[in-house]
């Protein structure tokens, strides 16, 4: 890891004084530290934010407020996720492994970078870290996006991501320009030539907290991730399900994927196929089928259809009363 | 030695005497090491699969403050390595060869020293050779197979697996004088010391090399790996201590691979399951260079584990544009025991046959290679017996599968010798071995305790420091203990009756061949719609002679099983093949198994004393348990799903239908 300087401010406003493209902010540090070790960003300057921003979780009529500085842990442990947001708490609990969920912030959970092996390896070049093209993309793909027309084929790596997603969740931005909040959805946009990331944040900016509007009542929710081992791997795919169900009839339908593109993605067409309707096993299965028919595999990555078929399905038969 | 009934210490459950040690973190690895003065060195690596370094300028890492040493190909000593190769040779021909190294006082300063070093690379082209096959044979293949009444012709492939040895490779070098000493993590102080000798050009007296634990070593550790050499050229020309220990992605460029293998096989048998021909055809994948150490023999297993008159194995070794090959727990073996096994499934189900039943039929009784009888005859059928009590036919989805192994090695033999020397009412046991991980010292102290009739805190054991000890073996084949054994019940007795403690291990019989085996049942759960293998149990039941510690035999089985596991189901060193570069020289994505992912492990081995084979009747087992379980697995995911899985790891897309 190349020499930095570190500066503990007490105050968010002399944080943001230093906020530039030469300065990290670090919080829970587990994807900053990887980074930095693998040479993949070397800033000059770390400034900590651990005492600056918001920790904890509150539940009100109004919905749910997570501080950005909440831990893994803390999401996965609270009573008011797990009664009314069961996705998230489900997530947060796969997610990593305990020493890691420790550390890690809902914040920085959002804005980890992909682990795409091209990306993360410093003795190869990509398209994402400003290079030519995509090396996945005719490489080695199993691991790599089925949607989305690139250029770049990684997936987005939250577990915790989809589940916020599909609860509609907003995040609180704050810089020196001032706060604004965005939908998740928007958020998280496709890198393009002239935005290499997976998400708008500003250099200067940084994530307050997220806001989950409320649950109505029969709200259900799961969240489904496939590994290549029992624990501690990224997601092969992931489904967050979130339904409001009266009897059988489902009133709303949010289903997001994980593991299938480079921004966490919205299987609208899947929805759509179950608003309206009841949870009969043809409605599932066709909700499962829709939820993959936009998909475009890479040569090792078709196997990912299949099983992010069958995560989709089995997520709402879960859901099913 | 008396029967296991009458023993004291011997067989008995004792807890690892340097456990205390380890739990604390009072144990020191080479890599804890912190002298007066002491540098840290860094390597530069080769980015390129083959390339030929026309220019490299250090000047600007020369010229970094605190950077006491820098080597290269313009600077080092010519020092030979590998078949054909140096230390810092000009032509390269794996990413990640060792290119140039530097020693400054902090490792991110020999870090940064290393990206201020120039070097110019003329690519070259990448190709593979094939060696000429090396050939075994007995009988007529040709004969065999038309005896046949059925005939299993399949393709088998395994693939290049990762040793990822908690502690990686590493040591740290300091010369007193013209004198060097090594604190070094090796399987084989003595063989370290020769090496290093020899390299530095320096009588073998001057080289002292010293491991006190060690976190891993799995075969990747008993030769001498460039890193020894770098350290002491740097602590050398700096005059300083040098310290060099592995990043992880270096050590899984750089110090070793389990070898890929593609295994064309053929199996002909009469319609009663009776064996007619064997024949094998492996490519075996070495990498760039030959590392030495123990060689991946991929078809021993052919010429013995199954009585048949006429078997054909021929080996051909592959040279690619990667990391070198380097014995990995079971060298050839593993790899061999999937194809053959899972083939022997396939001819079992073809038959109609139980599986234990083919393997009965076909027991060999004699080593068909060596063609001299087994000392311990009858103990694969113990095993095969031990396992067979375990399992009933097994529920829908659920499967069972099945292998049996044998090992090559686990004999032990000579030159290994012991010291005793009786003082205070104890009794102080030298030994120039080793503690791989094994329980070495243990072991020991009870063979000591239960011939010198002490308690075992008695028994002082210095294990680990070639500075006046008695030669000792490297910790490879599986034969560490059964090398000592012997040699610690000599030393005890002359120095019981008032002579010199001193012990030497006799011979191995003559007239008789020494093999361990095994046999493993595997029950797993398959999601047919997912891919997804849950193994729910393993039993193993291995001949490993005399068991002179239970505990230390259950770890052994449990590591190897696991480590199996991982072979079978999720590791896989992945290449770029575009670049050549490894993707995933890792813990993230090179998937060893979780505490989450190991199923319920039973150990259902005898002690099986086999006094032919040696004075103390011990056979090893640090290998043997890792020999049978992919194929296990493999056979019972088919049992549970009809799919047979011909290439490992059996990940999930190979199942989703």
């Amino acid at each position: 890891m190349r020499a930095f300087s570190y500066h503990a401010p007490s105050t968010l406003s002399d944080a943001f004084a230093f906020l530039d493209a030469r300065t990290r902010p670090l919080a829970g540090g587990t994807d900053l530290l990887t980074l930095m070790k693998a040479d993949l960003v070397a800033p000059e300057r770390l400034v900590n934010v651990k005492a600056l921003l918001p920790r904890g979780i509150a539940a009100g009529t109004d919905g749910l407020t997570i501080g950005a500085l909440t831990t893994l842990e803390e999401i996965e442990k609270d009573a008011a996720v797990a009664k009314r947001y069961a996705a998230l708490a489900k997530a947060a609990a796969v997610a990593a492994s305990p020493q890691l969920r420790n550390m890690a912030t809902i914040g920085g959970n959002l804005l980890q970078r992909p682990r795409c092996w091209y990306f993360r390896n410093p003795r190869l070049d990509c398209w994402l870290k400003g290079g030519e093209h995509c090396p996945a993309r005719d490489g080695e793909n199993r691991l790599h996006a089925v949607f989305g027309p690139g250029p770049c084929h990684a997936v987005h790596p939250s577990d915790l991501a989809p589940a916020l997603a599909a609860f509609d969740a907003q995040v609180l931005l704050r810089s020196p320009r001032g706060e604004r909040a965005l939908p998740l959805e928007i958020f998280f946009t496709l890198p393009s030539a002239g935005r290499r990331t997976e998400n708008v944040l500003a250099p200067d900016e940084l994530i307050v907290s997220l806001r989950l509007p409320p649950t109505p009542e029969g709200t259900k929710s799961v969240y489904l991730k496939a590994m290549d081992r029992k624990q501690w791997a990224f997601a092969l795919v992931a489904v967050a399900a979130v339904l409001q169900l009266e009897g059988r009839r489902v009133v709303h339908a949010h289903i997001v994927l994980g593991g299938v593109a480079t921004i966490p993605w919205r299987a609208a067409s899947a929805e759509r196929a179950l608003v309206g309707g009841d949870l009969s096993a043809a409605t599932l299965e066709r909700a499962a089928a829709a939820a993959l028919e936009e998909a475009l595999p890479l040569a090792h990555n078709a196997y990912k259809l299949p099983l992010a078929r069958a995560l989709v399905r089995r997520a709402l038969e879960s859901l099913a009363p | 030695m008396k029967r296991d009934a009458e023993l004291g210490a011997v067989g008995k459950p004792h807890p690892r005497l340097e456990g205390p040690d380890k739990v604390s973190g009072r144990a020191r690895y080479a890599c804890d090491l912190r002298l007066p003065r002491q540098l840290y060195a860094r390597v530069l690596r080769c980015p390129l699969p083959h390339a030929r370094l026309s220019r490299i300028d250090t000047s600007r890492a020369e010229g970094l403050r605190a950077v006491h040493a820098v080597l290269s190909s313009a600077n080092a000593p010519e020092v030979p390595w590998y078949d054909t190769s140096r230390l810092f040779d000009r032509e390269l021909r794996f990413v990640g060869e060792e290119v140039a190294a530097v020693a400054a006082e902090s490792e991110e300063i020999a870090e940064d020293a290393l990206r201020l070093i120039a070097v110019d690379y003329e690519p070259l082209p990448v190709e593979e050779k094939a060696g000429k096959p090396d050939v075994r044979q007995r009988g007529d293949i040709a004969a065999g197979f038309r005896e046949a009444q059925v005939v299993i012709e399949e393709t088998y492939t395994t693939q290049t697996a990762l040793h990822n040895c908690l502690e990686p490779h590493g040591c740290t070098a300091v010369w007193e004088g013209d004198a060097l000493t090594l604190y070094e993590s090796t399987q084989g102080i003595f063989a370290v010391r020769e090496e290093i000798a020899a390299k530095l050009g320096l009588s073998e007296e001057r080289v002292r090399v010293v491991t006190e634990h060690m976190g891993g070593g799995f075969g990747s550790k008993q030769i001498a790996w460039k890193h020894s050499v770098i350290a002491a050229l740097l602590a050398r020309q700096s005059g300083r201590a040098v310290q060099l220990v592995l990043e992880r992605d270096a050590e899984n460029l750089a110090v070793g691979n389990r070898n890929a293998t593609r295994q064309h096989l053929r199996l002909g048998a009469k319609r009663d399951g009776t064996l007619t021909a064997i024949e094998v055809s492996a490519r075996v994948e070495q990498g760039a260079y030959l590392a030495g150490g123990e060689a991946s023999d991929v078809t021993g297993t052919y010429l013995t584990l199954y009585r048949c008159p006429n078997v054909r194995a021929e080996q051909i070794q592959v040279s690619t544009h990667r990391g070198p090959a380097a014995a990995f727990r079971a060298p050839g073996y593993a790899e061999a025991n999937f194809a053959l096994e899972s083939a022997m499934d396939e001819l079992a189900r073809k038959l109609g046959m139980d599986p234990i039943e083919l393997r009965l039929r076909n027991y060999a009784e004699v080593d068909q290679d060596q063609r001299k009888p087994y000392t311990s005859v009858d103990s694969l059928r113990k095993c095969y017996q031990q396992i067979r009590g375990h399992f009933q036919k097994s529920a829908k989805k659920y499967g069972i599968g099945f292998a049996a192994h044998d090992w090559a090695a686990g004999a032990g033999h000579p030159p290994a010798e012991a010291r005793v020397e009786m003082a205070n009412g104890g009794a102080r046991l030298v030994i120039g071995a080793q503690d791989i991980g094994t329980g070495t010292r243990t072991a020991l102290a009870q063979i000591a305790a239960e011939e010198l009739k002490l308690p075992l805190e008695k028994i002082i054991v210095s294990i680990g420091d070639t500075r006046d000890a008695p030669y000792g073996p490297t910790s490879a084949g599986s034969s560490t203990l059964a090398s000592l054994a012997p040699a610690v019940r000599a030393a005890a007795q002359a120095a019981k009756a008032g002579r010199e403690g001193l012990g030497k291990r006799a011979p191995n019989p003559k007239h008789k061949s020494v093999r361990t085996c095994g046999a493993q049942c595997a029950e797993v759960e398959v999601d047919s719609e997912t891919g997804e293998v849950t193994v729910l149990r393993i039993v193993a039941a291995h001949d490993c002679g005399r068991i002179v510690n239970p505990l230390l035999v259950d770890s052994q089985i449990s590591g190897g099983v696991t480590q199996a596991l991982g072979f079978a189901l999720t590791e896989e060193r992945i290449v770029d093949a575009a670049s050549g570069v490894v993707l995933n020289a890792n813990l993230e994505e090179y998937k060893l198994p979780t505490a989450g992912d190991v199923p319920q492990i039973t150990h259902a081995s005898l002690s099986l004393p086999d006094d032919e084979a040696n004075a103390a009747g011990i056979k090893g087992v640090g290998e043997p348990p890792l020999i049978p379980t992919a194929a296990a697995i493999a056979n019972a995911v088919f049992d549970a799903t009809g799919i047979r899985v011909r290439e490992l790891p059996i990940s999930r897309e190979k199942l989703i239908r």
